[in-house]
C-alpha cells in the first residue's frame, strides 16, 4: 500500500515537474510548480517528517508560488499567453545542464554514507510510535519524529550552520539583486525638478 | 497490510507503527470524516449564515429571514437547494480546469484547518506533533485558490480582486503567524493538544499582557485573512462587483461561500484553542479537567462540559465577527497595507520578546503561583502598553512628517499636492 502511495506521489510529482517546464501558459506552469511542491511535501510525509512537510506547504505552496503568480501578474503577459516565453536556442544547453545536475545528485545520493553515529541515508527502520512528554534520551530518531521542530532547529544551528548561513547570504544577495534589477533611474524623480508622475486628480463628491 | 508491517520491504517508512491503521482508528477517522466534515461542519456553516443574517438584521433594525419555517430556520436549507440546482455558468474565455480547481482548493484549505482542532479531551480529529504548523500551512493554501479564481475567470474585476486579495492575504499572514509564536513558546510544543494541556496548567494564554496583545493582533489579522469587513477590499462590491468570485455561479459560488464561513468557524476554533483556553470555563481554574478520572462516564461528562464551553466561545467569536462586519467601514487599500506592515508586524515582533519575559516570570517555574503570575503582569503589562503607544506614536510622527496628503484622509478637492507639477 505504501509502495503504491509512493509511486502515485512520485509519478504525480514528476508529471507536474515536467508540466512546469513544458506548458506554455505561464500561470498554468506556475500552478504545476505548486503541484510539484505539494508532491514534495507528500514525500516528506512518507519520510516521517510532517514538520518539514508542513513547512514545505507553508513556504513553497503558500508563499513562493503565490509570489510567483504575483510576479506573473506584473508582467505584460497577464493572461499567460506571452509568445516570448517559447523555448529558444538555449534548449540544448539547458537539457545538458539539467542532465548533468541530475547525474551529480544521483551520484551524491548513492555515495552517501552515515556520518558519525548517524546511519546511512538508505537505511530503513520501522517508525517508532508518537509519544508526547518526556522521551528517553537515547532515541534520537524517536525524538526527531515527536519533537521535530526542536531537532530541526538544533541541527540547523550546529551541523548545517554553514549551509544555513550561506542560504541566508544567497537570499539576501537575491533580494538586493532583485531591487537593483527592478530599480530604474528614469523612474526616480530627480532632485530639484518637479516630478513627472502626474498627481492623482482631486477627489470630488459631485457626479 | 502485510507489506506494511514487513520490515524487509524497502518502502516501510511511513507511519508503520505510529499510526497503525487498525479498524478502530479507521472507524474514528471515518466518523470524523462522515459526521464531522461532511455533515456537521457544513450544517454549522449553514446556520452561521442564518445567524449572520439575523444578527445583521437586528443591527440594522430589520427582521431578517422569517418566511421559510419558524424564525426563518429553514432558510439555509432552501438556500442550499437553490445553490445546488442553479445553473453553473463558466465564461467562454475562462480557463476551464483552473476555474474548477480554484473553489475546490479554497474549500479544501478551510476543511483541512479543522483537522487538528482539539474540541475536547480525546476529540481532536488528528493530533499531530506539529499540528499548529500544519494548520498554518493548510490556511496558507487559500490565497492560491483565490488567486486562481480571479485569474481563470478572464474578467478584469476578478483579476483586480485577486490581486488585492493576494496582496492583503500575504501581508496579513505575517502578523498572524508571528502572533502565534508566543503560544508556541509558552506551550513548548506545536501540538494543539499539548498547548491546551499547558493552558490547563498555567491559565488561559489570553490572561497575560503579551497573550492579550497577541490575541488582538491575531484577531485583526485573521479578520483580514478571512476577507471580511472592514478588510473586504478583495470583494468590495461597490468597486469591483464581487472581486475574485464575480464569474462564479451555482454550486461553485456556493463552495466559495461555504469556504468563507467555514474559515470563520475554523479561525474561531483556532483562536479558542490557542488563546481562550479551549473548553475551560474559567481562566486559572482547572475545572473541569480535575474531574477527569479513568472511568468512561467521567470522561464523557468532562468532554460534554469542554465541548459546550468550546462551542460557546466559538459562537461568541463568530458573533463578534458579525458585529464588526455590520459596524465598521471598509478600509482604504494603502491604509490596509500600512496597518499590516507598520503597526501589526512590529508589534508582533516586539511581543515575542515580552512573551519571553512572561515565560521567565510565570511558566519557567513549572507551577503556577499567584505571586509569579502577578509579577508577570507587573513586568510585562507596562511594557506592552508602552510598545503599543510607541508604535502608534512613531507612525503618527511619520505620517505628519511625510508629504501632505499622504496617508491622510482628504475631502473634496482640498488636498494639497506638494511638489507636483500640474499635468
Amino acid at each position: 500500500m505504501i509502495r503504491v502511495l509512493f509511486l502515485v506521489i512520485a509519478v504525480t510529482g514528476l508529471a507536474s515537474a515536467l508540466a512546469t517546464v513544458l506548458i506554455k501558459n505561464l500561470v498554468r506552469a506556475a500552478l504545476a510548480l505548486a503541484g510539484f511542491f505539494f508532491a514534495v511535501a507528500c514525500l516528506f510525509v512518507l519520510l516521517e517528517a510532517e514538520f518539514l512537510a508542513a513547512l514545505q506547504v507553508l513556504i513553497y505552496v503558500g508563499a513562493v508560488s503565490i509570489l510567483l503568480m504575483f510576479g506573473i501578474m506584473l508582467t505584460r503577459g497577464v493572461q499567460g499567453t506571452d509568445p516570448a516565453s517559447r523555448p529558444s536556442a538555449w534548449r540544448l544547453p539547458g537539457v545538458v545542464i539539467g542532465l548533468a545536475v541530475f547525474a551529480l545528485l544521483g551520484y551524491a545520493i548513492f555515495q552517501e554514507t552515515g556520518l558519525g553515529t548517524q546511519r546511512a541515508w538508505g537505511a530503513i527502520d520501522p517508525r517508532p510510535a508518537i509519544a508526547r512528554g518526556t522521551v528517553e534520551p537515547g532515541a534520537p530518531r524517536r525524538r526527531a519524529i515527536n519533537d521535530m521542530g526542536k531537532v530541526v532547529g538544533v541541527e540547523l544551528m550546529t551541523r548545517y550552520v554553514v549551509a544555513f548561513e550561506l542560504a541566508g547570504l544567497l537570499l539576501t544577495a537575491a533580494l538586493v539583486g532583485a531591487v537593483a534589477v527592478a530599480h530604474r533611474e528614469d523612474d526616480e524623480p530627480s532632485r530639484g525638478e518637479p516630478s513627472r508622475i502626474p498627481s492623482d486628480p482631486p477627489i470630488t463628491t459631485s457626479p | 497490510m502485510i507489506e506494511l508491517l514487513d520490515p524487509t520491504s524497502p518502502l516501510v517508512w511511513a507511519q508503520s507503527q505510529a499510526v497503525d491503521l487498525g479498524w478502530g482508528l479507521a472507524l474514528r477517522w471515518g466518523l470524523w470524516l462522515v459526521v464531522g466534515f461532511l455533515g456537521l461542519f457544513p450544517g454549522i456553516v449553514a446556520y452561521m449564515v442564518w445567524l449572520e443574517r439575523k444578527a445583521a438584521a437586528r443591527f440594522q433594525d430589520r427582521i431578517g429571514p422569517n418566511r421559510v419555517g419558524p424564525l426563518g430556520l429553514l432558510q439555509p436549507i432552501a438556500d442550499a437547494i437553490k445553490l445546488l440546482t442553479k445553473e453553473n455558468l463558466v465564461p467562454a474565455g475562462a480557463d476551464g480546469l483552473v476555474h474548477l480547481a480554484a473553489p475546490v482548493l479554497v474549500i479544501v484549505s478551510a476543511f483541512l484547518m479543522l483537522a487538528v482542532i482539539p474540541f475536547a479531551v480525546g476529540m481532536a480529529p488528528v493530533d499531530l506533533p506539529s499540528g499548529l504548523l500544519y494548520l498554518m500551512a493548510a490556511s496558507s493554501l487559500s490565497p492560491l485558490g483565490v488567486f486562481l479564481a480571479g485569474w481563470s475567470s478572464r474578467n478584469k474585476y476578478s483579476l483586480l480582486g485577486a490581486m488585492r486579495a493576494v496582496a492583503q492575504l500575504v501581508s496579513y499572514e505575517i502578523p498572524q503567524v508571528l502572533a502565534v509564536i508566543p503560544i508556541v513558546l509558552w506551550g513548548g510544543s506545536l501540538s494543539l493538544v499539548a498547548i491546551f494541556d499547558k493552558q490547563v496548567e498555567f491559565g488561559w494564554f489570553i490572561a497575560s499582557p503579551p497573550g492579550l496583545l497577541a490575541f488582538l493582533i491575531m484577531l485583526i489579522a485573521s479578520i483580514a485573512e478571512l476577507n471580511r469587513t472592514p478588510f473586504d477590499i478583495p470583494e468590495a462590491e461597490s468597486e469591483i462587483i464581487a472581486g475574485y468570485h464575480t464569474e462564479y455561479s451555482g454550486m461553485r459560488f456556493g463552495l466559495f461561500f461555504l469556504a468563507e464561513y467555514l474559515s470563520v468557524f475554523a479561525v474561531g476554533c483556532l483562536v479558542t484553542a490557542l488563546y481562550l483556553g479551549g473548553g475551560m470555563p474559567l481562566p486559572l481554574v482547572r475545572f473541569p479537567m480535575n474531574l477527569l478520572g479513568d472511568s468512561l462516564p467521567r470522561l464523557i461528562l468532562v468532554d460534554m462540559v469542554l465541548l459546550a464551553v468550546f462551542m460557546f466561545k466559538v459562537l461568541l467569536f463568530i458573533l463578534f465577527m458579525f458585529w464588526v462586519r455590520v459596524t465598521l467601514l471598509r478600509l482604504r487599500v494603502d491604509r490596509l497595507m500600512n496597518f499590516a506592515w507598520k503597526y501589526l508586524t512590529p508589534l508582533a515582533i516586539v511581543n515575542i520578546l515580552f512573551a519571553g519575559i512572561w515565560y521567565e516570570c510565570v511558566i519557567r517555574a513549572g507551577v503556577l503561583t499567584l505571586g509569579g503570575w502577578l509579577w508577570g503582569w507587573v513586568v510585562t503589562g507596562p511594557l506592552v502598553v508602552f510598545a503599543v503607544w510607541l508604535v502608534v506614536w512613531i507612525n503618527r510622527r511619520l505620517l505628519l512628517g511625510g508629504p501632505a496628503g499622504v496617508g491622510r484622509p482628504s475631502l473634496g478637492g482640498t488636498r494639497v499636492d506638494a511638489g507636483a507639477a500640474p499635468g
